[in-house]
Formats: structure tokens, sequence, C-alpha cells
């Protein structure tokens, strides 16, 4: 049983701690609560570095030092507070921080309301354990033999095939019919490989019809978004030793993970609103009458300073893409002011929660429009990299880590 | 007899003195006992659902965090019930039901404004100190007769 | 109507857990006893707890400290045990309180002997701005 230690203010007063519990054992995880003294929470202070005002912080952060202490404690660590408390976020964002500076345990941070729910949690919680639970297989660095992998995302379905450590064969289609368009990248993957399904050793699927696809086509791994992105990204960007970041903006919600030798360290997943995903993209292409795969091209041919855009809404973010157009704003500005209020989003909501170490990696459909990489190195001030095969990334990372339970 | 609302709600030291004057003590204890016993709720440990921040609306708004909202569906009746209250003040050990900050300034601003008799104080930290601090409770508990 | 309270000693008292545990036994009524590091737990019909409890602080006024409890002892949703460890948030609190109730037990001895109460100490009062400028001259020359 994998022990999740809960860091956390709140969760039982918003009548949420049931779920939280509930999150856990559906991926196979128990909470624990480090013991502490009186004592430890009293010099929280001399232990960690701060002492606040509300009580119950002040014992998640003399629970963390115990951890740090005692790794043997846990095997991750689940850091939560209320949403909206701005003691808790500082308190949150700091425990995570010596939690992963201090020891090589996983961290999730969230913060949730009364209506978050065990399924909300559940990728986060299922990312976690894995990073907790398979250190062995998520420290392979090499695909071997001839293995597949099938992303089934909220917005496309895609897929790669992969022959010794190179990607050989890829299908990407949009999503309709879960089923039917898993079989339909998976078959263009095999026919642009030029090999047969029966050849396949070993198939992993992720994304959100990881379930459902893994089932139907016998995947031997069916994984959650975080562990495979991550690996995906360090091994595309060759940067599978040391510390990276990856970002990836989806279709429904979007990820970012701080990694250690490709395994994650700690990671967000969420979003405010679909103003800050790549849905967004796609309702500013189709205003534009552009392709999404011109977009970003356009983008980058305009300057987002001209056009004011609200970064917080797809509602009121569409509103000022329509005014800016019905102003006489040019095309390329507002595809720019898109991408940069995206990126913004982001940058504010979730880089503030992980570590933002080089390289910086942007994966998925997403870092493909050209814009969007663009302002979040404005944003963060750094070189965003976007490997090859962006697209695929979380098929590669579903290949090679399968092609490490083919040899077992 | 008067309903006494002591904060910390968990204070065994304030609800102790209270009774011993005959008065009764308004503690969160016994507002958890009515959870624990609610047959069909099943939301270890403290029996809190989605639905207790909901009802801490009345007392804060939806833009208050969960946690002050959870809290306060706790602490809100017993505001307004009591009839008077002693609170201390400066503690540094506030855990659980006082383990938020806002929520412990939230209840002691209700129960100012609520305008009853209120009497406010720190722990002892030596002899003297302690014989103050038990006189003026008496003293406050005796005028409410 | 259940009930359930914990009865605390101060450290000063002479009576042990196991001694009110004995009365409890003595008094011969239906309630659930059991001793913990602080004194012990009772639980059991409202009515019977309220006399006990009377009883039980005849034994040591100043000393012996009642407190309710909103969950049964052992209750599993509360115990630590069944709850991945660590101590419940109750627990710290009535750690902290315990250390003050040497304290208490002697503010309650002076008030049943009649004691006159000591004077408040006058708030800290600032130092005036001449006598300041004295402290920094006498510093830093």
């Amino acid at each position: 049983m994998i022990r999740i230690a809960q860091l956390s203010c709140g969760s039982e007063y918003s009548g949420v701690q049931g779920e939280l519990e509930k999150a856990a054992e559906m991926v196979g995880a128990e909470l624990v609560f480090p013991e502490v003294s009186l004592e430890d929470v009293r010099n929280v202070e001399e232990r960690f570095g701060i002492k606040v005002a509300s009580g119950d912080l002040n014992l998640a952060m003399a629970r963390a030092t115990r951890i740090v202490e005692n790794p043997d404690l846990a095997d991750a660590v689940f850091v939560a507070t209320c949403f909206r408390c701005a003691e808790g976020a500082i308190v949150r964002s700091e425990i995570r921080k010596y939690i992963h500076e201090n020891s090589r345990i996983p961290v999730l941070s969230y913060s949730f309301t009364e209506r978050t729910t065990a399924e909300t949690l559940l990728t986060r919680m299922e990312a976690l354990v894995t990073t907790a639970k398979f250190k062995g297989l998520l420290a392979r660095e090499r695909q071997t033999g001839l293995t597949a992998g099938i992303d089934s995302g909220s917005t496309t379905t895609k897929a790669v095939v992969m022959r010794d450590n190179e990607v050989i064969g890829t299908g990407w289609v949009p999503t309709t019919e879960v089923i039917k368009s898993a079989e339909d990248a998976y078959n263009a993957a095999l026919e642009s490989a030029g090999v047969k399904k029966e050849e396949i050793q070993g198939l992993g699927t992720t994304g959100y019809g990881r379930h459902l696809v893994g089932k139907e086509f016998g995947a031997k791994l069916i994984q959650e978004e975080i562990t495979v992105n991550s690996k995906g990204a360090v091994f595309l960007a060759d940067a599978q030793r040391g510390e990276a970041t990856v970002i990836d903006i989806g279709g429904m919600d979007n990820k970012a993970i701080s990694v250690q030798d490709g395994i994650p360290g700690t990671f967000t997943m969420g979003g405010i609103c679909a103003g800050a995903s790549g849905r967004f993209l796609e309702l500013t292409a189709r205003r534009l009458g552009v392709e999404i795969t011109e977009l970003g091209k356009l983008a980058m041919k305009g300057d987002h300073q001209k056009v004011p855009m609200n970064s917080y809404c797809i509602v009121f973010g569409t509103q000022s893409l329509v005014n800016s157009l019905s102003a006489g704003s040019r095309p390329e500005d507002v595809a720019m002011a898109a991408c940069h209020s995206v990126a913004e989003q982001v940058f504010e909501q979730q880089l503030q929660e992980v570590e933002v170490k080089e390289p910086v990696i942007m994966v998925g459909g997403t870092a493909l429009i050209e814009g969007l990489p663009r302002a979040m190195e404005q944003l963060l001030g750094l070189k965003v990299m976007v490997p090859e095969y962006a697209q695929y990334i979380g098929c590669v990372g579903a290949s090679l880590l399968v092609s490490g339970l083919v040899e077992d | 007899m008067v309903k006494v609302m002591v904060y910390p709600p968990t204070s065994m030291i304030l609800a102790d003195l209270v009774e011993r004057t005959g008065h009764e003590a308004l503690v969160v204890s016994k507002e958890v006992r009515k959870k624990v016993n609610t047959p069909g709720l099943d939301s270890p440990p403290l029996n809190m659902t989605p639905e207790d921040p909901k009802k801490g609306l009345k007392y804060a708004a939806v833009d208050v965090p969960s946690g002050v909202r959870g809290r306060m569906s706790l602490l809100g009746p017993m505001i307004e019930e009591a009839d008077a209250a002693i609170v201390i003040r400066g503690d540094d050990c506030t855990l659980g039901c006082t383990g938020c900050a806002r929520t412990n300034e939230l209840t002691r601003f209700l129960l100012k404004t609520k305008r009853i008799p209120l009497l406010e104080l720190k722990y002892p930290e030596d002899e003297f100190q302690a014989k103050q601090f038990v006189h003026k409770i008496r003293e406050f508990l005796e005028g409410l007769n | 109507m259940k009930s359930t309270k914990y009865v605390v000693t101060s450290q000063d008292s002479d009576v042990l857990p196991s001694d009110i545990a004995l009365k409890i036994y003595e008094l011969g009524r239906e309630i659930n006893v059991k001793e913990t590091c602080f004194g012990v737990i009772i639980d059991g019909d409202e009515e019977e707890i309220e006399a006990t409890v009377k009883e039980i602080r005849a034994m040591d006024p100043s000393n012996i400290f009642i407190k309710d409890r909103g969950f049964p002892p052992g209750d599993p949703r509360r115990c630590r045990g069944h709850r991945g460890g660590g101590a419940r948030p109750g627990f710290y609190m009535m750690q902290h309180e315990s250390e003050i109730l040497p304290l208490i037990s002697r503010g309650l001895d002076a008030e049943a002997k009649g004691e006159e109460v000591p004077p408040e100490i006058g708030t800290k009062k600032r130092p005036s701005l001449e006598e300041m400028e004295e402290m920094i001259k006498e510093e830093f020359s």
C-alpha cells in the first residue's frame, strides 16, 4: 500500500476529507498523517522557517519537517488547502518547495472547494502513486522492441509506433467516438510504420479515454498523462537526466510538471477556465478564418500588446476577440494576443505551483502553435523548447514505458 | 442559568469554569456529537459534508474559503445561541476547529457585535496571572446571574 | 441522550485516573470508563453522566477538570489507529491546556480560600523621547 502523507488545512471542515480518502483508495493508496508533538508545532518557526496565524497550517508545516527528517514515513505527499485562502496558498507553496528541495518524495499540491470530488482528484492521485510506486519503470530511458502508444485525449486522439528507440509511425484524428477514433489513429500509425497490429509487442494507453481504449485493445500499460507526458517530454527533448519542466496545454486541461531525472516531482493539473486551453485557440482560429495549424505562424507576426484580451474566461476572451476585430485590430495581433492570453493564465495559475527549471519543454498539440511557446518564453524570460513529435508526447511516453513491461 | 460560549470552543479550562458556576458552556464538541450521531451520514471523521460549507454561507460569503464556511456552520449556531461569551486571545495553540485564523477572527467579531456580555483574556503564564484569570472569570460568570 | 466527557486531573493532583475509575465502578452506574494518559473518558446516559461528574469533581475540586467530547470513546472515525496515525487536533489542545492546569488549580484554591486577588501589573510604558535619547547616548557613546 502506497502511503500518501496528507498535509492540509480545511479539508475536514470543507466536507471533502471523505473524497480525498476515496480518491486515494481508488488508486490503491492510503492517506497518512505523520505523528508530530505539540512542541514540533510550537517550534515550527525554528524547524520550518515560518509560523503563521492559522494553527492547522503550522501543523501541516510541522508534519512536513517530520517527513524530511524521516522520509520513510511516506511514499508521497499531498499538500492541500482551501481555494481562495491566501495564507493557505503561501504555506502550501512553501511546503511543496520544502519537500521538493529536501527529499526525493513526489508532491502533489491542490486547492479544494466543497465541490471537490474524488473523481476530480483521481488522475492526480494516480500520477502521485505511479511516481511513488514505479520508480524503476519510470527510470527507463530507452524504448526497445516494437511497441505502440495511444493517447485518447478530449479533443484529439493520437497514436505512435516505435521501434528500437525511434518513432516509426504516427496517427492523429479528432476525437469523436472514443474507441472508433482510437482505432483510426492506431491504424494510421501502424500503416505509416508499415507494421501489422499483431507484430506490436506491447501497447500503452493514456489520456481521458485510456481505460476504455486500453481495455478494448488489450493494452499492457494504462497510465495517466502526468507520468507518460513527463517521460515522453524528457525523452524527445533529450533531457532525461537532471531537472526539467514540462508544460502541456491541452484541449480541456493543462499540466505543469517539475521533472527530476525523468520522474515527476511536483505537478499541477487544471486551469480555471477553458480560456486557458487549446479550445480557446481553436475558437480564435475559426473566428479569424484560418486553420489552427496556421494560427501560430500568423501570431508570430503580431504584437499582443496592441489587443487587450481577457485571459480568465473563454466567454469574455471571445468577446475581447470580437470587439478588437470590429475595432479594426489586425488579425496577426489578435492571434498573438490570444496565444499570450492562454500562456498568461497558465503562467499565473499553474507555473507558480511548480519549480520552473530549465529546460522548459512544451508539449501537446498546442505547442505547435508557434505563438504559444513564444508567449510563454516572454512571460518566463526563459527559452522554451518544443521537441519533434510534441503532439504525440503521451503516445511516445506510453510506448517507451510499455517497452519496459514487455522486456520484464 | 446562562448559555456561555467559550472560545476556543474546545477549551476544557473555560468550559469547566463555566459549568462550575452552574451555567451552560457552549462548546463545539456538543455540535460535533450531534453530527457524529446523525444516522445515515457517513462522512468521517467529523461527518461534515459539502452541505456544511453551504450552510456557512449564512455567516460568510461564497468567496470566503470553504474551510471557514464549514467551521462557521458549526460555530455560527453557537454564536446565535450564546447569551454571553468568554474568549481567549493571543493563544498560539489553535488547531482543528480553531485551526483557521480567519474563522477565529470572524467568530470574535460576531460575538463582539452581538453585544452580549463578553470577557476577553489571555491564558495565564504564572501564578499571579492565574489567580487574576480565575477571579475575573468567576466575577464575570457570577455577574450574569 | 448519550454523553461523553473527559475527566482530566491536574499534574498537582494526588488523584490518579485509576482512583477516578474505581470511584465510578463503586457508584455502580451504567457508565463506560476508559483510562487515558490525561485522566478518564466516561460515556453513558446524559443524566447519569451529569450526576457522576458532580461526585468525581468532589474528589479534588481544584484539580479535576471536566470537558465534553464529541466522539464516543474509541470511535474508529477518530481513533488514530484507524486513520493513518497522527493525533487528532483535539489532542494537542488537551495537552496544551493540561500544561496550564496546575496554574488554574492554584487560582481555584486561592478563590476557595478567599485570598485577595493580586493587583494587576501595570501595562508597560513606552520610554519618553528624552529617555530614549539618553539610552541611545549611553549605548553609542
